[in-house]
């Protein structure tokens, strides 16, 4: 009798014990292609917005048209009722220019609409000239990007394409 | 002799002991147990006085008047024993008793639940207590510690809670009311408390009273009381040495290492008391010193502490006693994510801080002083007063706020026995208390407290009945008072089934002047004042049963059921696009559940074993959700194996995963986990010495319990006490 309840209490602890603490979580879920990291807000999400995404171009667009060559092709809108939070956006391997958040206002968004409707609210940077955008090479060792989406400093897309309306 | 193993001895005259009354004797003597070996901190009391035995086991009476005496003893782990002794008129008697180990036949005398010695079994609530037999065997070196492992006690990054009480507010407002030996020492400017005012090895026994305790305390002891009992000081010369030295395991990945040594602790605290029968003082001397287990968590504390006790006549005793810290800290602030160190590609790293919180640290002192005059007048009439100041002072590196905050009380009680038993008891007093801060974040206020309270019990066949209240006008300097009323009513039923309790009564807290009158940053958010704030309130119901079975088990269980209104609690708004923070009034909520403890020897008596466990539901009735930052369930395992001048031992802590966070949605995602914590203990002691070993969180188990903030890692200590 005592033996068995020794043997019960042991075991017990033992399961209750069993370590299942916090552990190191990489900013890209193993196996993970693509980029990933921390979103932070900054300023109140304007009442207009449609919706914010984070998007890849392989190369710079040129016309108003090349904005719709974004990756991935139906975007995931980003989480609107936290300040900051951990994003993951596929993307498959290769080399990318252009890496950026944009807004979305509330609109039918068509290639007319899109140089007003849509708005650049903070992209990855050359380290070397912080002006400029970044290449991001994603090739399965990438760990992370990330953003400060600043909502009282959007750029609207017509600013990359003038004139603007 | 009532069938004790051994008798007491009567010696008449053989030591010449000076009295200082000619009308009176004195009573002196040893306690020990079967083997010979003394046992301290035995309570010895008769009508008018009492002593307490020190570690050689001898104490003394003095002041007792001639004639036939009843002497009890007292202590906890062993039968309370009376003897009856003859005393000479300017001479002394000599009693020797010899106490029988029983852990479960003594019923502990408590102070706090009614504001007057009562025993345990006769307390309307349910009270958990921390003997200091308790403290010893766990080589404990801080306050909070000490008070973490009591049933249904959790602190949440330094917040304490009662069943659920407080929640986590950064230590603001506390819904516990902390006193040192009776005296309220809340700090004045935030509610919260101060764990480290006092050093630990100046504590004799916790006493943790559990539920809304505002008929008899007031504001803060909302959810409970939390009574801090220092050492008596014996008669004679006594010195105690008590070193500690340890290491903080490195962090369980190697991902997580953030500096390339093992962190290290130490401290040293030095005891040294004197006593006579008339006068009495110790003095604590200490400090100590942490590496931190985490980046930017290095810690350096000094402390002192002392009492003076006189004994101008028999039945009355003069105390002063107090302390002081300086304790300067690095401010761990809440852990770094991705991208705000150097994260090594983890999402968070809990061992690091960001970049930019780097150069935080405070300085804080604190401190008390307080004088009580005490008068057993007749066996049937006795008074208290005193008379308390506690003081805080914090000073911010990083950001560079400041604040110095002060808490002036005076109290007389009378305790009336009719006949001088204890079926007939009433308890009255009046209160009051002026607060005020100087602060660069809360500016510069005053508050008055003004407070009577009166409480009756009597005994109806074998029911203890009792019924109280308490008046409390609070207000503003130059402001409106508001008052409040609590009242509560008891009973206490022993039955074969065991000791029944109940009660309901009435729990408030005032805003501190820091909720009101806040206005700092935090977490990047201006934190806005709010001067409307009111008092919030609770009823709180318990029904309680404690039942021994024989000398092998004793079992305690209470349901309890609170249902408060307006709590208060920390709100995000937004005013033009920009957010802030600000203490509203806003919350009802209901938090309810029960507590189990079961303390037994199952396979032998040097194996003494517990359980204790509490349930507790917990619901923002406004919301229809999850009250914030309340575990569900608490569970506390021990064991504790005595051999010889040997003992081996360890606790085992389960709180269960958080539901529910405050403080924001910047902390959705935060990565919460239940608590699993295991601590073993191993001792040796053979007096004047003894030496433990303590390995706290055994398993170096990696989690937190508030937002962002580690627990501690592995931590392994030696402590090293020498006593004379």
């Amino acid at each position: 009798m005592r033996r068995g309840v020794s043997r019960a209490a042991l075991v017990t602890l033992g399961a209750l014990a069993c370590n299942n603490g916090l552990q190191p979580v990489p900013v890209c879920p193993p196996g993970f292609l693509g980029i990933c990291g921390t979103v932070a807000f900054r300023g109140a999400v304007p009442d207009s917005t449609q919706a914010v995404f984070i998007v890849a171009f392989d190369s710079f667009p040129q016309t108003l048209s090349d904005l719709f060559k974004f990756k991935p092709a139906s975007p995931v809108p980003l989480p609107r009722d936290r300040p900051t939070f951990k994003y993951a956006v596929p993307l498959p391997n290769g080399r990318y220019q252009w890496v950026l958040a944009v807004w979305e206002k509330v609109g039918t968004l068509t290639p007319l609409t899109a140089g007003t409707l849509l708005q650049e609210t903070g992209f990855y940077r050359d380290a070397s000239d912080t002006t400029k955008p970044g290449v991001v090479v994603v090739d399965g060792t990438r760990t992370g990007i990330d953003f400060v989406i600043d909502f009282g400093n959007r750029h609207p897309v017509c600013s990359y394409f003038p004139p603007c309306p | 002799m009532t069938g004790l193993r051994v008798g007491a001895l009567l010696a008449l005259s053989c030591v010449a002991v000076r009295a200082w009354g000619q009308a009176t004797g004195v009573v002196y003597g040893s306690a020990s147990d079967s083997s010979g070996a003394p046992i301290a901190d035995v309570r010895i009391t008769t009508a008018g006085a009492a002593a307490t035995s020190d570690v050689a086991g001898r104490f003394r009476l003095p002041g007792i008047p001639p004639g036939r005496v009843v002497l009890r003893f007292a202590r906890l782990g062993y039968r309370v024993t009376q003897d009856t002794v003859v005393v000479p008129a300017g001479d002394s008697v000599r009693v020797d008793v010899t106490l029988r180990p029983s852990r479960f036949a003594l019923e502990p005398v408590i102070v706090t639940a009614a504001k007057r010695s009562q025993l345990l079994d006769q307390s309307a609530t349910s009270v958990a207590l921390v003997s200091d037999s308790d403290l010893a065997r766990r080589a404990l070196s801080t306050v909070d510690e000490a008070v973490d492992k009591a049933p249904g006690v959790l602190f949440l990054n330094g917040q304490v809670n009662i069943r659920g009480s407080s929640g986590f507010v950064e230590g603001l407002g506390s819904r516990v009311l902390l006193l040192v030996d009776g005296v309220p020492a809340n700090e004045a400017d935030r509610g919260g408390i101060d764990w480290d005012m006092l050093p630990l090895d100046e504590i004799q026994r916790v006493e943790v009273v559990k539920g809304a305790g505002s008929s008899l305390y007031g504001s803060a002891a909302f959810g409970g009381v939390i009574n801090l009992l220092t050492r008596d000081v014996p008669v004679g010369f006594h010195g105690r040495v008590r070193t500690t030295a340890g290491a903080y395991a490195d962090p369980p990945d190697a991902a997580w290492r953030f500096r390339d040594y093992v962190g290290g602790l130490g401290g040293l605290d030095v005891t040294g008391s004197y006593g006579t029968e008339a006068i009495r003082g110790s003095l604590t001397l200490g400090g100590r010193h942490s590496d931190g287990y985490r980046e930017q968590d290095k810690s350096d504390q000094w402390e002192g502490a002392g009492k003076a006790e006189w004994h101008p006549a028999a039945g009355t005793r003069v105390t002063a006693s107090g302390s002081w810290t300086s304790h300067q800290y690095q401010v761990s602030p809440p852990w770094c994510e991705s991208g705000q160190c150097d994260d090594r590609g983890l999402a968070f790293q809990p061992f690091m801080i960001g970049t930019d919180d780097r150069g935080a640290s405070t300085r804080s002192d604190k401190g008390y002083v307080a004088t009580t005059v005490e008068r057993t007048a007749s066996a049937g009439f006795a008074w208290q007063a005193r008379a308390s100041w506690v003081r805080t002072h914090f000073t911010d590196s990083k950001p560079d706020d400041w604040g110095v905050a002060n808490r002036y009380g005076t109290e007389l009680r009378g305790t009336l026995q009719p006949g001088g038993d204890s079926d007939r008891v009433v308890t009255v007093g009046v209160e009051a208390a002026r607060a005020d801060v100087t602060s660069d974040i809360f500016g510069g206020h005053a508050q008055y407290e003004l407070s009577a309270y009166g409480e009756g019990e009597r005994r109806v066949g074998s029911v203890r009945l009792s019924a109280g209240g308490r008046v409390d006008e609070i207000g503003l300097v130059g402001g409106a008072l508001g008052g409040q009323v609590s009242p509560r009513v008891g009973v206490v039923w022993p039955t074969r089934l065991g000791t029944w309790r109940g009660s309901i009564g009435h729990g408030f807290r005032a805003p501190s002047l820091a909720e009101r009158f806040v206005s700092t940053v935090a977490f990047g958010i201006r934190v806005v004042p709010d001067s409307t704030l009111v008092s919030e309130t609770a009823w709180a119901f318990e029904l309680g049963d404690a039942v021994s079975f024989g000398s092998a088990a004793r079992l305690d269980a209470a349901a309890f059921w609170t249902d408060a209104r307006q709590l208060i609690e920390p709100m995000f708004f937004e005013s033009g696009g920009v957010p802030y923070i600000q203490f509203r009034n806003v919350l009802r909520a209901r938090l309810r559940g029960f507590d189990l403890s079961f303390v037994a020897r199952p396979l032998t008596r040097r194996l003494e074993t517990s359980v204790a466990y509490t349930f507790l539901d917990a619901r923002d009735l406004g919301t229809d959700s999850v009250l914030a930052f309340r575990p569900r369930h608490l569970l506390t395992l021990a064991a504790d194996y005595g051999l010889g001048p040997f003992s081996l031992g360890g606790d085992f802590r389960y709180v269960s995963r958080i539901e529910r966070i405050e403080l924001g949605l910047s902390w959705a995602d935060d990565p919460r986990v239940a608590a699993r914590v295991l601590d073993l203990r191993a001792g040796w002691r053979r007096d004047p010495w003894s030496a433990r070993l303590l390995v706290t969180n055994a398993l170096n188990y990696i989690y937190s319990l508030t937002p962002g903030t580690l627990e501690p890692v592995r931590t392994a200590s030696v402590v090293l006490t020498w006593t004379y």
